[in-house]
């Protein structure tokens, strides 16, 4: 479809829906209830969508349940209003003005197409609802549903119409399909909402059913806050560990990211996905218990010194092995230093034996420790780091991910180590690092990317 | 690894014992006046009797000791708090104390089968406020009194509610305070008000979850339970969710805190030790849990700074060092906390933690009593931690030594208290 034709459309949508809604609150209006009653509600969904307002993801959801609950206590003129009043809040929301208005009419004929479920499976209004409870309840499931769908073909005809396609997929898939079966049990405990309402208690039940609402809330914004705070936790000690040498500063961090860049590729599951990118925060914490003179040796080390550097993936896992992770991370940890061909360690594992984010962990460390500059050597560029990895792709590498990474840092590009390092120090020939591909088995030059590049 | 910072043992016949015992006798007496007087309302006792029976079995931990059934919680209340029109007889307490405890037994069943961690005390106590809450709704509120559809009946009868699950709010509390008391060794008026606190938040989503699941079920008969669903697992979840995030900070903090270890800073398990003497001083002073918990970080990662010094000490012994070069590791150490972002009251803790008594607290009021609280712990774990190093009297006499010049007064008599109650490493 043209552009043109696209914006004309869209002006179109806007211009029917909002026409639409306008009249419906119009023809509404006349059938209020008594206006305490009005004035009570009004306040209820005010209230529930400024305290949703203030997290995010409630905010339909607490608009909504107020809704639903509107149905059963006074019937289908008043929800409409109601959601009309809820969805005034609406306008404060720092997006162009006809977006705003659109909103706001698709809550009105959200509400209008679940009063239409509502009226079709006849559901009861006020106290009869206690001689038809099953009724009832079909009914407001049917509102539910009703209610949703007409949102959300709302949404998505506005979004294909301004964006084009891919932005429906998206929210039909982030949105639409996790929130669907908890905004129908939201459904049912509005009903409870109503009926708390009908007993007698008035707009007073809105506390009952919206305090363990709150709650539980707060209790969930407690726990991404907790979760920040480990991450901050890590990260500061990961820093520390890392002042031992100067040439590896953020290199953990960096790993953290290139991973995580990987997973995504990958579509891993939220909490693989976490638990990789802790993975890579923690890959080296091991290396604390590595003497600091070892680790900044300008020069060939001997064999007692490489053993301590071999220890520091056991080591690693020693250290995080109390924090409940998901397994994964500490076989990741242990293993990041296997090679495909069986000749790395500390298991001397091959192939696919080598655990999953270990072969991950493996080709980013090396990814980001050639790109950073090291004492005896300067940093490589990210086109001749990623020849290098296809190269030994066969031999150090899960070859499948090797194909993955090298395709994620083209498409999105890497940001490598920053150049406040100290330069390489130009007396020093033999690699050192643990982590340069170098490393055979017994510490001596033999992987291709071994030596300066000339 | 398996030491535990606040793993004091249960004692012979301890306030645990004590707690189950109380509410297997109680059980015991509810379920035979029940069997005598036969059930009522049997499907009701039923479908609460299998929500408190799953509510058990989906138990979570907490914290370290503690763990918690919200579901089982709100079930056992609702029930406690039943009317008309959907029954015509409510269960009366000792009904109501008989299926609380019977499901509750139900519940453990499977956990115990499959080996995962139950809770007995836990469980008792909740037949305990379970209890306390059927008894004063049966007492304030007459049969009479049904959800008739009239604000008359309706407000005194959520008023009644309410006041039903605070008294068993404050049976908790009580209960959990003394425990703590006895477990802790903490003040009780201090223990008391961190229950309440507890119960104020967690505590009121299930009392509430209670009273609607009473209200709906009285009035829509038991349509209502699964209607209540929704708020009750969301409770669950995200308190789940929430104890299991803490829980992983304090292992990552603890985790961390090992790295000194692993570099050869200070001896194995001194961290560990440091805090648990300094969680146990904390709780012979009362401080509030945000404090004894910022008191138990700052104590694991007092040693932080000297991951940035050049070489380990022999043995980990700080004191064996300048006082200069303390006070440099611990300055150091806390700007690595603060760089975290979010420790920056721990990392205030650890900057003032080897300061001599005379030179910080005695003179400035600002500095925290958790760092004159640390700084005993080091220098008393430096004596007597590791084994035979030194016994714990000398340890206590050359700690005295240094009153009101190295170490804070109060918080030496504190620790006389603590290791004259029986604390060991």
């Amino acid at each position: 479809m043209k552009a043109a034709l696209r914006r004309a459309a869209l002006r179109a949508l806007v211009l029917v829906v909002v026409s639409a809604a306008a009249a419906l609150v119009v023809v509404c209006l006349p059938r209020l209830p008594n206006v305490a009653t009005f004035v009570a509600l009004c306040l209820l969904i005010l209230a529930g969508s400024a305290l949703s307002a203030l997290h995010g993801t409630l905010y339909v959801r607490l608009a909504g349940f107020v809704i639903s609950s509107v149905y059963v206590i006074v019937g289908r003129s008043t929800a409409i209003v109601i959601s009309f009043v809820g969805a005034v809040l609406l306008l404060r929301r720092p997006v162009p003005w006809a977006k705003r208005v659109f909103s706001i009419a698709t809550r009105v004929l959200s509400a209008a197409g679940g009063a239409v479920a509502y009226v079709a499976l006849d559901g009861p209004v006020g106290p009869e609802v206690f001689d038809h409870i099953a009724r009832a309840l079909i009914a407001i499931t049917a509102t539910g549903l009703a209610n949703q769908l007409v949102n959300a073909s709302l949404m998505c005809a506005y979004m294909w119409l301004e964006r084009g396609a891919e932005p429906v997929l998206a929210f039909l898939n982030d949105v639409v399909r996790p929130t669907a079966i908890p905004m129908l049990g939201y459904s049912y405990l509005s009903f409870m909402l109503a009926v708390m309402w009908l007993s007698g208690l008035w707009v007073f039940a809105a506390l009952l059913v919206l305090v363990p609402l709150v709650v539980a809330r707060w209790a969930l914004a407690q726990d991404e806050a907790e979760r920040n705070a480990q991450a901050a936790t890590m990260r500061a000690f990961i820093q520390v560990i890392e002042t031992k040498d100067y040439y590896t500063r953020g290199h953990s961090e960096r790993v953290s990211r290139g991973v995580g860049m990987l997973g995504r590729h990958l579509r891993l599951a939220p909490d693989r996905q976490q638990a990789l990118e802790h993975a890579g925060l923690l890959h080296d914490v091991g290396k604390v218990g590595v003497p600091t003179s070892v680790i900044r040796k300008p020069g060939k080390l001997d064999d007692s010194e490489w053993d301590a550097i071999r220890l520091h993936p056991a080591r690693g896992v020693e250290l995080i092995g109390d924090i409940p992770f998901l397994e994964e991370v500490k076989s990741a940890v242990l293993h990041h230093h296997e090679k495909y061909d069986g000749t790395g360690y500390p298991a001397g594992l091959s192939g696919t034996r080598i655990p999953y984010f270990a072969r991950m962990l493996g080709i980013v460390d090396a990814f980001d420790c050639l790109t950073s500059t090291r004492s005896y050597r300067p940093a490589r560029s990210v086109e001749e780091t990623l020849a290098i990895l296809i190269q030994d792709r066969d031999t150090h590498f899960d070859p499948d991910l090797v194909d993955a990474f090298v395709e994620v840092i083209r498409k999105d590009g890497w940001k490598a180590a920053a150049v406040e390092q100290p330069a390489p120090d130009a007396t020093i020939q033999i690699s050192i690092d643990h982590d340069d591909l170098s490393l055979g088995s017994g510490g001596g030059a033999t992987g291709s990317a071994a030596g300066p590049a000339s | 690894m398996s030491q535990r910072i606040d793993s004091s043992e249960p004692r012979q016949l301890g306030s645990g014992t004590v707690i189950v015992a109380a509410g297997l006798v109680l059980s015991m007496v509810a379920v035979v006046l029940t069997a005598e007087r036969h059930v009522t309302e049997w499907s009701f006792a039923l479908v609460f009797g299998l929500l408190i029976a799953a509510g058990e079995m989906v138990q979570f931990r907490v914290d370290r000791v503690r763990n918690r059934a919200p579901i089982a919680t709100s079930a056992a209340l609702g029930y406690a708090m039943l009317r008309g029109p959907a029954l015509l007889i409510p269960p009366d307490p000792a009904q109501i104390l008989a299926v609380t405890a019977v499901a509750t037994a139900v519940g453990i069943i499977p956990r115990v089968v499959a080996a995962l961690p139950w809770d007995a005390v836990v469980s008792s106590r909740r037949v305990l406020s379970v209890g306390a809450a059927a008894a004063t709704f049966s007492v304030i509120t007459p049969r009479s009194m049904t959800w008739d559809g009239s604000w008359q009946h309706a407000f005194p009868l959520t008023g009644a509610m309410l006041v039903s699950i605070l008294a068993a709010a404050a049976m908790d509390a009580l209960v959990g305070a003394g425990q703590a008391t006895e477990r802790y060794n903490r003040p009780f008026p201090s223990a008391l008000r961190d229950e309440a606190a507890v119960a104020a938040r967690i505590g009121m989503a299930m009392g509430i979850s209670g009273i609607l699941l009473a209200a709906g079920t009285s009035l829509l008969g038991l349509w209502a339970p699964p209607l209540v669903v929704v708020p009750l697992l969301l409770t669950q979840f995200a308190f789940r969710r929430f104890a299991n995030a803490q829980r992983t900070y304090r292992s990552t903090v603890r985790s961390m805190s090992r790295t000194t270890e692993v570099a050869g800073f200070s001896a194995p398990g001194q961290n560990l030790r440091t805090a648990r003497l300094a969680v146990a001083l904390g709780n012979d002073l009362g401080l509030t849990p945000k404090r004894m918990e910022a008191l138990e970080y700052a104590a694991l990662l007092s040693g932080v700074g000297q991951l940035a010094l050049a070489d380990p000490s022999p043995g980990g012994a700080s004191l064996l060092r300048t006082r200069d070069e303390r006070r440099k590791a611990a300055e150091i150490g806390a700007e690595v906390i603060e760089r975290s972002g979010v420790l920056d009251h721990v990392a205030e803790i650890v900057r003032h933690s080897s300061d001599a008594y005379r030179d910080g607290r005695a003179n400035n009021p600002d500095i925290p009593l958790e760092s004159s609280i640390i700084n005993v712990a080091t220098a008393y774990e430096q004596l007597a931690g590791a084994g035979d190093r030194d016994s714990a009297a000398t340890a206590m006499e050359s700690i005295s030594l240094g009153i009101a010049d190295e170490f804070d007064p109060v918080v030496v008599e504190s620790l006389r208290r603590v290791v004259g109650l029986g604390f060991r490493f």
